[in-house]
């Protein structure tokens, strides 16, 4: 099997190239990255990304093993259906779940397999290997179910509380917007939200990026971090102040420039925002001094 | 390693940067005391730097922002340094 080297800005884009050179789908070539693009000094990509690629020679795990897996994600987490994380991460998931003409990449799991292949089938005959095989593998390459990703989610969060040494629970659930929520519940967990829940927000980055990390440039959806509700208590209150600043806004025509936020909740108010007449928002400043200003539209 | 004095909060900072890198196994944190707090030195991989940084050092910071959190913890401060 002949490897082909592709660079490009992305390590996706590379891929792309990559997969296009050799006329498979991602989930029968074997990939390697060989450098991902580098940031530079003020956020700059310095450099691009090198991935190697081949089409995939050794044979798949019997489909039996599959399945098993499966099942053992879906009981850690409830449901354990890959269809639901699915829909929740699909803008991520036509530049890596693609190669070229398979604009399938939003069907289920289930679903979509027979869309691929026949994709699959009708682009390439390159090769003698068996199909059922690489199409195993193809399914290797699907993005991380929703299960995968509450228990790769769950797991992170349950180490870091044994790391802290809190008693408490997990728990995590997938909302209708696609929203990965983990709740933390306990007592005295003061600590692990911080001001302005600070130290919340960072431990959400990171378990983001854990479960991404897992899901190996895969997609993912949201993920929110919550302990005790203390942001769903937060954001109600959040939005119940922006809507008495809206008022004042409309019966005064001045401006109201909120306090530095951060994203998510200038979200909140951008959201609360949108749902009012005749009023209109705009964020100035830079992370991590960014505000929201509020006008009469 | 003498993490003694901020075993919360070196565990903490394993956790994190071993569920962030390729090579979990490869990560290490040092404890060096500097008096009036300790520096805790956290190595990877060579390949892993890169997450565990982030774009724009948001991931350092995120995890110098939970490891500190979880020195409270231990009494003590914490400074939170990347070796390469």
């Amino acid at each position: 099997m002949e490897w082909v080297e592709t660079t490009g800005k992305s390590v996706e884009e590379a891929t792309e190239v990559a997969l296009e050179q050799l006329g498979v789908l991602e989930g029968e070539a074997e990939l390697q990255v060989l450098e991902e693009p580098r940031q530079g000094m003020f956020g700059r990509v310095r450099g691009s990304a090198r991935v190697k690629a081949r089409i995939r020679p050794t044979s798949p795990p019997p489909k039996q093993e599959k399945r098993r897996r499966g099942k053992k994600a879906g009981g850690s987490g409830s449901g354990g259906s890959g269809s639901a994380g699915n829909g929740s991460g699909g803008r991520d998931s036509s530049s890596s779940e693609s190669s070229g003409d398979d604009s399938s990449s939003e069907t289920p799991r289930s679903g979509g397999r027979g869309s691929r292949r026949s994709s699959k089938d009708s682009g390439s005959s390159r090769s003698s290997q068996g199909s059922g095989g690489r199409r195993e593998r193809r399914e290797d390459r699907e993005p991380m179910p929703e299960a995968e990703q509450r228990s790769v989610g769950e797991g992170f969060l349950n180490g870091y509380l044994e790391a802290i040494g809190y008693e408490a629970e997990v728990s995590s659930s997938l909302d209708d917007e696609g929203i990965l929520l983990f709740q933390i519940d306990g007592e005295g967990l003061g600590l692990i939200i911080g001001p302005g829940l600070n130290t919340l927000d960072s431990l959400q980055e990171i378990c983001r990026n854990a479960i991404q990390r897992q899901a190996d440039g895969r997609e993912y959806g949201k993920v929110v971090v919550d302990v005790a509700g203390v942001r769903a208590d937060r954001s109600a209150a959040l939005e119940e102040f922006v809507k008495a600043e809206a008022d004042k806004v409309l019966e005064t025509g001045d401006e109201a420039v909120f306090e530095v936020m951060s994203r998510s909740d200038r979200k909140i108010v951008h959201d609360v925002v949108t749902e009012l007449d005749g009023l209109e928002t705009a964020s100035v400043g830079e992370d991590p001094r960014r505000r929201v200003v509020l006008k009469r539209s | 390693m003498s993490d003694d004095q901020a075993t919360h909060a070196v565990a903490v900072l394993e956790h994190m940067t071993r569920s962030l890198v390729d090579n979990p196994d490869e990560v290490s944190v040092e404890v060096a005391d500097l008096g009036d707090r300790l520096e805790l030195n956290v190595s990877v991989a060579d390949g892993d730097m890169g997450r565990v940084i982030g774009k724009r050092g948001r991931m350092a910071n995120a995890i110098r922002v939970v490891t500190r959190a979880a020195a409270v913890r231990d009494g003590v401060e914490v400074d939170i340094e990347f070796v390469d």
